[in-house]
């Protein structure tokens, strides 16, 4: 029985060693592309910094409002963010690359996948970037062109317009990432139907007389602002 | 060739005006005569015209090329005798060239005897035959024509102690036609040359036969009177023969002179020349076509005479002052080359010896619509001297040849009549009628074959006109027609090319055939026929329906 | 017949063939009409678009000038339109003189004169008419052009010899006019375009922005081979850029004393347009010619033909309040964009002034000129849309024009002409500044 024993655990552990040594190898490769990895990371992260700084994206985050965002959230510059995440992102594949060197049954679908969602995730960060640049452009549009024409009220026009934008953006990002597709489509739909539709009963029915009076004093406000204008020209 | 028989021959003729004088010499005394004008006939025959107007030939103290004249029924003896004129008209009618010579009958020399005899007394036979006057008052308001060197249209004759009226230089006086007599006289003067043979007479200074207070004295009723009864005359004892009116009016003035066909035959059209030499410079055909569209229709046995230059200067009494200027600035810009309110200068210097605007201006002159007079030389492109008096500049000699005296006279040069022109480009070694007659692209030659194809088609001296008007104002297009001849005359006012579309939906379906080298241009459709022209190209094209 | 049939067709055309052909921007009936003027001395361009009310006149005064202080040279009018429907080219087409049309006039003509149209478009592009006859001016070889405004209503014949004489016979390139003014009218060239142009480019020019003026045959060709007709807007502020053209070619101009100008532009009514025009087409121009400004100091006076300036000083109607108000919300709401443009302590002083009531408001010179140099560099950076800077200028200029107007409202014109005086060598004086900024130093 001892002798089985031993020849069981003689063999048990002989499997192991052989195992671990099947797996060491496997091990070190990873090692050595992860450490390669970070290397090339490395580089990538410089290279993107480098390329952002040419194409001046930290000015084009500034417009787009996003420097801003940033900074609230005690975040280093847009560019640096962009390069940390390049670094991450690149390192991180790398290791999942070694990984899926161990031969870890089950684990390669998940690292195919991951590889798969990245484009995704770029297109969505490019899209959420265009949406807060185009909303931070056409908010400052609507708000000069509200200012010059003695609008009332034009920061909440322009915020309103800059909200609109980047709710749009978002709806996209979502659905770019394929996250609760549905359920944003819906919410949306809801959402800016309700917006309308309350709107319209506002002005339709009780906001009546309100909105009579505002058309009345828009109306009046362009009238005397004919009669007190001027008889000058600019140029 | 004899003569055609043609009532209406000056309709259709090219005529050529040239001075005996300075024409040919024959006897070797410097001077131009008959018969070495008879001589040159052959020369003329080869040019192609079929008419000559003579300037005045008889005799005379010459002090205004021979208008001033002293004898009526005779030839200055310079030139020849009657005999010599005699054979040479019979030997032009036998070329078929018709012989028309000036008849002045506004005022005589005051050499002629009859003007010797109306100073002389108060009471002598020819005292009324000239105008006379105690005072230089009467007539006030006159127009000077001889604005340069007249200062007034009276005279003093220190012989008669009285004034006596001249509307040209003052050793002319004005004939009375309120006198019967002279009437008669020069009546019984044109009859003499009629008699002889002579085709027509080109009646000079018409319009100031007569004077009236209080008027311009010019045109008057009185005038066209006595020039109707000199046609009725002339009908009744010659038919056939022609009247030619020099006046130098505006068109609807001028008009007076055809009546109803029964007073000029022909007529001088003073106005349209100096705008054409306007219309070349300007590039521009508006002075040209706005003359004509104030031209008024005359009679269809009448016609207008053309010309570009003449022994005269190029005159522009016709024209505004903003005109004037403008052609005094662009053609006379040496101030020696005006005179009496025109420009004293030949076809070619004009045009500053621009062969292709020479070739221009001759097209035009033989397709507008009148009887084409070329001036003696022009054919050949003579120039002239600005520096020889009064219009002595454009009376020149001929120029024959290269060689002694331009071939013209075998007298000495200093005895010639007029000095030759010498500088390199218009001098007689340089143009003349020997190397131009043996020289295919010459001018002459180009002339002749320019005449050719001009009396190949009636349409140009009988047929109508009607302007085109394109677009572009550079280009003067026109269409002439008569019977079934069709001919579009499309001429290039500008030195440079030019592109013009013709609108000729009236004449859809035709072929153009260019007149000179007979090819066929494309037929004209729907669409505006477009053109390409050279500077200063002009084309003829008949329009046939094939 | 002919004549009715040449004229109708030519109308026609304005209406039915205004497809542009393959080429590019002059239609094939136009080009035939072009190849029908030819060569021209003088060429006119009258950009139009429903001027049927004051282009009569107009015309008549340009025709009459013509044939007055030009009869001998070629000339043609050129009309661009941008789709009127008040007949209004039909109007210009009918100044020609020729010998189709058998008018009293005809007789005062020494030549035939041109009067054609095209229509460019179907909106109103200043650009584009401004190209079209520049384009035509160059085919038809015009030594000397005018442009003319088609409700210039006082216009006198006695115009276009003072802007095309200089050119045709003192060799200038261009002349651009002066006017006699309302004291309070063109606030933005006499407290902007005129002094900022004469600070850059060291040329004292009255009228950058000019309604009429004349150029050479060298400036309109050198113009339009300038490859910014792509860029923006069918060329905005074609006219401003004409006059730097000729400033940074070195070519010569000069100015001519027209008289009143009365007109009713309805486009320079507007300012954000105006400052696009102008504003923004003279920041535009920096950045390419940053090495000529850059070495100017001072300015110098250029060539002038009769006054440079007169000021009139009949009561106008001015709302002061509204200027006002309008500046003071625009500082406010648009403090977020100021602060990417104008520098910590330009805006704070603006914020300041902005806090004070109406009869105690005052826009130095000084912080004005800061001010406009600060955008100026800003445009030059880019820091947000190029358009949007020169937009936020608005509400500031109003603040600026209200001060002027404060100071002068009682003004002789020999006082108001010195207080842009002074103004001007401000700007002048502050040029050290604009570098400053320009480069980022500060």
């Amino acid at each position: 029985m001892r002798e089985m024993i031993v020849s069981e655990l003689t063999q048990a552990v002989q499997e192991l060693a052989r195992g671990f040594a099947r797996f060491l190898p496997r091990l070190i490769v990873l090692v050595i592309i992860a450490f390669a990895g970070w290397v090339i990371a490395y580089l990538l992260k410089i290279l993107a910094r480098s390329i952002l700084r040419l194409i001046r994206f930290d000015r084009l985050s500034d417009n787009a409002g996003a420097s801003q965002l940033l900074a609230k959230a005690a975040l280093p510059p847009s560019s640096e963010l962009v390069s940390r995440f390049v670094f991450w992102v690149g390192w991180l594949g790398f290791i999942l690359l070694g990984i899926s060197v161990l031969g870890i049954f089950g684990l390669q679908e998940h690292i195919a996948r991951f590889f798969l969602f990245l484009p995704r995730l770029f297109a969505a960060m490019l899209i959420m970037f265009l949406g807060l640049l185009a909303a931070s452009f056409f908010s400052r549009a609507a708000l000069l062109a509200a200012v010059n024409s003695n609008l009332p009220s034009p920061r909440f026009l322009a915020n309103s317009i800059r909200g609109i934008i980047i709710v749009f953006a978002l709806s996209m990002v979502f659905e770019e990432l394929d996250i609760a597709q549905q359920t944003v489509l819906v919410a949306f739909g809801i959402a800016f139907g309700a917006i309308m539709l309350g709107l319209a009963i506002a002005f339709g029915t009780g906001g009546k007389e309100l909105a009579q009076r505002f058309l009345e004093s828009r109306l009046r406000h362009r009238h005397e602002e004919e009669k007190n204008e001027d008889e000058l020209s600019p140029l | 060739m004899p003569l055609k028989q043609d009532a209406l021959w000056y309709k259709d003729t090219i005529i050529y005006q040239v001075h005996v004088r300075t024409f040919y010499d024959s006897n070797g005394d410097g001077i131009g005569d008959f018969q070495g004008l008879e001589q040159k006939l052959e020369y003329l025959a080869e040019l192609g015209i079929n008419a000559i107007w003579l300037m005045p030939f008889f005799p005379s103290p010459l002090r205004d090329a021979g208008y001033d004249i002293a004898d009526y029924r005779s030839v200055n003896p310079g030139y020849g005798n009657l005999e010599d004129f005699q054979k040479f008209l019979n030997s032009a009618h036998e070329r078929g060239i018709r012989v028309i010579i000036e008849m002045v009958l506004n005022h005589t020399s005051d050499q002629h005897p009859w003007f010797q005899q109306s100073r002389s007394s108060r009471d002598n036979p020819y005292r009324d035959w000239y105008v006379w006057s105690e005072t230089d008052t009467r007539y006030a308001g006159t127009r000077i024509i001889f604005l340069d060197t007249e200062m007034s249209n009276w005279a003093w004759d220190p012989v008669s102690k009285a004034y006596y009226w001249h509307r040209f230089f003052s050793h002319q006086p004005d004939l009375n036609y309120d006198n019967a007599a002279v009437r008669e006289e020069m009546w019984s003067v044109m009859k003499f040359w009629l008699e002889a043979g002579v085709d027509g007479f080109r009646l000079d200074a018409v319009p100031y036969l007569t004077e009236r207070e209080g008027t311009n004295c010019e045109n008057l009723p009185e005038t066209h009177a006595i020039l109707k009864d000199f046609r009725r005359r002339l009908d009744a004892q010659f038919p056939g023969r022609m009247l030619l009116a020099e006046a130098n009016q505006w068109p609807a003035d001028l008009r007076p002179y055809f009546a109803d066909g029964d007073e000029f035959h022909m007529a001088f059209h003073f106005p349209l020349m100096p705008r054409m030499f306007m219309g070349v410079k300007l590039e521009d055909r508006k002075p040209i076509t706005e003359i004509l569209q104030q031209t008024p229709e005359i009679p269809a046995s009448c016609q207008w005479c053309l010309f570009l230059r003449n022994h005269d200067e190029l005159t522009l009494e016709m024209v505004t002052d903003m005109e004037r200027d403008y052609m005094y600035d662009v053609y006379a810009g040496n101030k020696a080359m005006r005179l009496n309110l025109g420009i004293r200068r030949r076809l070619a210097p004009l045009l500053d010896n621009d062969r292709r605007c020479i070739e221009l201006m001759n097209g035009m002159l033989m397709s507008l619509p009148g009887t084409p007079i070329i001036y003696y030389g022009d054919e050949i492109g003579m120039g002239d001297n600005v520096n020889l008096g009064d219009r002595d500049g454009v009376r020149t000699p001929m120029q024959w040849s290269g060689g002694w005296n331009a071939g013209f006279s075998s007298a000495d040069p200093e005895s010639l009549c007029a000095p030759l022109i010498l500088n390199p480009i218009y001098g007689y070694p340089a143009i003349n009628t020997l190397s131009q007659r043996q020289t295919p692209h010459s001018l002459f030659s180009w002339m002749r074959r320019m005449i050719a194809v001009r009396r190949s088609a009636k349409v140009f001296g009988y047929g109508s006109i009607d302007f085109l008007y394109p677009a572009n104002h550079r280009i003067l297009a026109y269409v002439r027609r008569f019977e079934n001849e069709t001919v579009l005359v499309v001429n290039n006012l500008s030195s440079a090319a030019q592109a013009v579309e013709l609108d000729l939906r009236a004449f859809k379906g035709s072929i153009l055939i260019e007149m000179f080298g007979r090819n066929i241009f494309p037929r004209v459709g729907d669409l505006p026929y477009l053109l390409t022209l050279g500077p200063y190209q002009f084309y003829w094209f008949r329009l046939r329906r094939i | 017949m002919l004549e009715e049939v040449s004229t109708k067709k030519s109308v026609a055309a304005l209406r039915t063939d205004v497809k542009i052909s393959e080429e590019g921007l002059l239609t094939d009936d136009f080009v035939r009409q072009l190849i029908n003027v030819g060569e021209v001395d003088i060429l006119v361009g009258l950009p139009t678009y429903n001027n049927a009310k004051t282009v009569g006149p107009v015309v008549a005064a340009i025709q009459s000038g013509i044939l007055q202080w030009f009869p001998r040279d070629r000339a043609a009018i050129i009309n661009t339109d941008a789709g009127s429907r008040d007949g209004t080219p039909e109007m210009v087409v009918g100044a020609s003189i020729d010998d189709v049309r058998r008018r009293e006039f005809n007789r005062l003509a020494l030549r035939t004169l041109h009067s054609i149209s095209m229509q460019y478009g179907s909106t109103v592009a200043r650009g584009t008419a401004l190209r079209t006859v520049l384009s035509a001016g160059e085919l038809l070889q015009a030594k000397a052009t005018a442009i003319i405004s088609p409700d210039s209503t006082n216009i006198q014949s006695d115009w276009l010899r003072d802007l095309l004489k200089p050119i045709c016979r003192d060799n200038f390139d261009l002349v651009l006019p002066t006017y006699a003014r309302h004291k309070f009218e063109g606030i933005l060239v006499t407290n902007l375009l005129y002094p900022m142009t004469r600070a850059l480019y060291g040329l004292r020019i009255r009228e950058p922005y000019a309604s009429e003026f004349a150029f050479s045959s060298r400036l309109g060709s050198q113009f339009l081979a300038q490859n910014q007709w792509n860029d923006d807007g069918a060329g905005e502020g074609s006219e401003v850029r004409l006059t730097l053209a000729a400033i940074t070619g070195g070519l010569r101009i000069g100015q001519s004393f027209l008289g009143a100008k009365n007109h009713t532009d309805r486009h320079a009514a507007d300012l954000v347009p105006a400052l696009r025009q102008t504003v923004g087409v003279l920041f535009w121009s920096m950045d390419p010619n940053f090495l000529l400004w850059s070495s100017k100091t001072g300015s110098q006076p250029i060539p002038t033909t009769g006054a440079e300036q007169e000021f009139t000083h009949d009561p106008r109607r001015v709302n002061r309040k509204r200027l006002h108000e309008m500046f003071r919300s625009g500082v406010a709401e648009l403090a977020s964009v100021f602060q990417s443009i104008l520098s910590a302590a330009t805006l704070e002083e603006l914020q300041k002034i902005a806090g004070l009531a109406e009869e105690d408001f005052h826009y130095s010179a000084e912080l004005w000129v800061r001010t406009v140099y600060e955008f100026a560099a800003a445009h030059h950076k880019a820091v947000i849309s190029r358009d949007h800077i020169v937009q936020a200028l608005a509400p500031l200029f109003r603040g600026r024009a209200l001060t002027f107007l404060m100071e002068n409202r009682n003004s002789s014109a020999d006082r108001v002409e010195a207080n842009i005086e002074s103004l001007c060598l401000e700007f002048e004086r502050l040029k050290p500044y604009l570098l400053e900024m320009w480069s980022g130093k500060k």
